[in-house]
Parts: structure tokens; C-alpha cells; sequence
């Protein structure tokens, strides 16, 4: 049997429970920035929603004495209190933190399933948190901007999801070409300059293909500054939620890993990742 | 984990070593299989159902994500 001197299998399980605790935690800071900055925003929009649709239906009464105004906002607090819904846009954040720590931790170990688990693991997961920023949260973001409560019509939610998927679809295939291109150069001996103007290249194109998408059909009835806004805190959380999880995900330490990274310490200890 | 391959092969066994290292890389193929898929569901409940996952819930899953999902962005009614 050769088996016994192939390299060791990735210690997968270490990575995943990493990746689910760095996942969690960036969920809840990101959840808890948003629940401070945004939520004041988004109940502003309900607000202001729920007036748009009492003067829709005073209008329709005056015109044809019946109205069957319904609204979404009234129909959302039937079910849930605004304040139940403010929790619910943390425990959200936690979930996504933790799914998204999932496939963070399967990439991680995809792409660097060669190399040992510790090397350069600050530099790899921050690289691997910037792109996934871009590929799942700044190049769809760009294409299809968040919008407020009080906009989004329900006959075209299921258009409107399948548009969205496919942009993230396509965010994840432009990076995937990215990184592939950059390894492929750099085998052939090109230099960084050359690498990093066709990594460049391949963001901008997926940019364009995701400009072949029909538009959001949607009308945007609420005010500018709001909008405006309200699309940046949507950009900052998924910001925080990515930047959160590539700190955690280089600095946490681990059981196993942490008693094996002792013996390279001398180069560790004056580096932050020593710590925590 | 691995803290079997070592003892494994000191003494002199290779074969329940060749076969854990084997069973290592498959279960953890499976894991990844069914983390991905279970990451995949709760990504799905929260930014996509409207009711029906699980239709006894509802709204209620979309009414409590409402607000992640007009924040991250995820179309909404």
C-alpha cells in the first residue's frame, strides 16, 4: 500500500467548525450594524409606505366609494410587530453568517486544499473574503440595488428571484475565472502586473454580463435620500458581514491546530495572529 | 482525524491505515456534501420562501426575515 506516505487529508472538520464560528460571529456584528443604522431607515420606509397607501385608498374610496386598499405593511404587521421584525433582521444576519461561513470554510479548503491549513492563513482568508465580497455582494449589489421596505411589487417576486440568483450565479463564475486565469499566468511565467490586469479584466467583464440581465421591472416610489441611503447601509452590512468573517476566520484559533502551530511560533509571536 | 494514520503505520499495519485514510477523505466528502446542502436550505428559508418550505409556516418565515432580506438585498413582496 502507498497510501501511507500520500499527504494527509485536509483536516476538513476543523476548517467547517471554523468557518461556522467566524460565519457566526461576522452574521451578528454585521446584524447588530445594521439593527443601529438601518433599521431606523427601513421603519421610516414602512412609514412612509403605509401612508402612500392610506392616500391610494382614499383616492380609490372618493372615486368608486369602495376600495380594496391592501397594503403590504399593514398586512406584514398582522403577523409580525415591527419590533419582532427588528430582532428578526439580527437572527437573519446570523444565519446568513453562518451558511456563508460554510461555503467559506469548502472554498478555502478548495483552493488551498495543497498547502498546510495554518500557511498564510491571515492573507488567504482575507483574499478569499474580498473576493467573496465582490462575486455575492458588490458586482450583484451593483446590478440589482437593495431596496427599502415599501418597494417591490408581489405579482414579480419570483421574476425578480430568478434575475438575482443568476447575478449572484454570475458573480461567483466571473471570480472562479478570475482566480483560474491569475494561477493559469503565473504557471506560464507571466508577471504581477499582467496577472492582476486580467483578474481585473475578468471583474469588469462579469460587470458587463450582468449588465445582459433585464432590468429590476419594479417602480422605486420612495425618496431619493432614503434610497441612496439606505442602499449604502445595505452595502456597509455586507461589507462588515464579509470583512468580519475573513478577520475571524485568519485569527481564531482551533484545538488541534493551535497545539500544532506551537513549534513555528517564533515567526507568530509578534504577529496579531497569535492571539485570540 | 489523522492521530490514526501515525499509530497506524508504527505499528506496522499499513492496511487499516491506507483504509482510514480512505474512509477519511470520503466521509469528509460527505460533510462537505451535506454542509453545503444545509447551508444551501438555510440561505433558501430565509432569503427566498414565501411560504412554501414549509407551508404551514406561512408568511411567518418571511415576515421575520422581511427585514435581512430587504438589507442584503434579496427581492421581496
Amino acid at each position: 500500500m502507498t497510501v501511507s506516505t500520500e499527504t494527509p487529508p485536509y483536516p476538513l472538520l476543523p476548517s467547517l467548525a471554523r468557518g461556522l464560528a467566524a460565519g457566526g460571529l461576522a452574521g451578528l456584528v454585521s446584524g447588530l450594524f445594521s439593527l443601529l443604522l438601518a433599521e431606523p431607515l427601513m421603519d421610516r420606509a414602512i412609514r412612509l409606505e403605509e401612508k402612500r397607501a392610506a392616500a391610494q385608498e382614499a383616492q380609490e374610496h372618493a372615486a368608486h366609494g369602495h376600495g380594496g386598499g391592501h397594503s403590504h405593511a399593514a398586512e406584514a404587521e398582522e403577523l409580525f410587530s415591527r419590533g419582532t421584525q427588528h430582532f428578526g433582521l439580527v437572527v437573519t444576519a446570523v444565519v446568513v453568517g453562518l451558511a456563508v461561513g460554510v461555503f467559506f470554510a469548502l472554498a478555502y479548503a478548495l483552493v488551498h486544499r495543497a498547502s498546510a491549513f495554518t500557511e498564510r492563513r491571515w492573507e488567504r482568508s482575507m483574499a478569499l473574503a474580498g473576493a467573496g465580497f465582490l462575486a455575492l455582494s458588490l458586482l450583484p449589489g451593483l446590478r440589482y440595488p437593495a431596496n427599502p421596505p415599501g418597494v417591490g411589487d408581489g405579482g414579480t417576486v419570483s421574476e425578480r428571484q430568478g434575475l438575482w440568483i443568476a447575478a449572484l450565479v454570475i458573480g461567483v463564475l466571473g471570480m472562479l475565472l478570475a482566480w483560474q486565469l491569475a494561477v493559469r499566468m503565473r504557471r506560464h511565467g507571466s508577471g504581477a502586473p499582467a496577472r492582476q490586469l486580467a483578474a481585473a479584466g475578468a471583474v469588469a467583464g462579469t460587470l458587463a454580463v450582468l449588465w445582459l440581465l433585464p432590468d429590476n421591472p419594479d417602480p422605486v416610489p420612495v425618496p431619493a435620500t432614503l434610497l441612496w441611503d439606505f442602499r449604502v447601509l445595505s452595502l456597509a452590512a455586507h461589507l462588515v458581514l464579509w470583512a468580519a468573517l475573513g478577520v475571524a476566520f485568519g485569527l481564531l484559533r482551533d484545538g488541534g491546530q493551535g497545539t500544532r502551530k506551537a513549534p513555528d511560533a517564533g515567526q507568530a509571536q509578534d504577529a496579531p495572529d497569535a492571539r485570540v | 482525524m489523522s492521530p490514526q494514520t501515525p499509530s497506524a503505520t508504527a505499528t506496522g499495519t499499513p492496511t487499516p491505515a491506507a483504509a482510514s485514510a480512505a474512509t477519511i477523505r470520503t466521509r469528509d466528502a460527505l460533510i462537505a456534501l451535506g454542509a453545503a446542502i444545509l447551508a444551501l436550505i438555510a440561505l433558501y428559508a430565509v432569503f427566498v420562501d414565501n411560504g412554501q418550505l414549509v407551508s404551514a409556516t406561512g408568511g411567518y418565515l418571511h415576515e421575520f426575515s422581511h427585514d435581512g432580506r430587504h438589507l442584503f438585498g434579496a427581492p421581496c413582496h
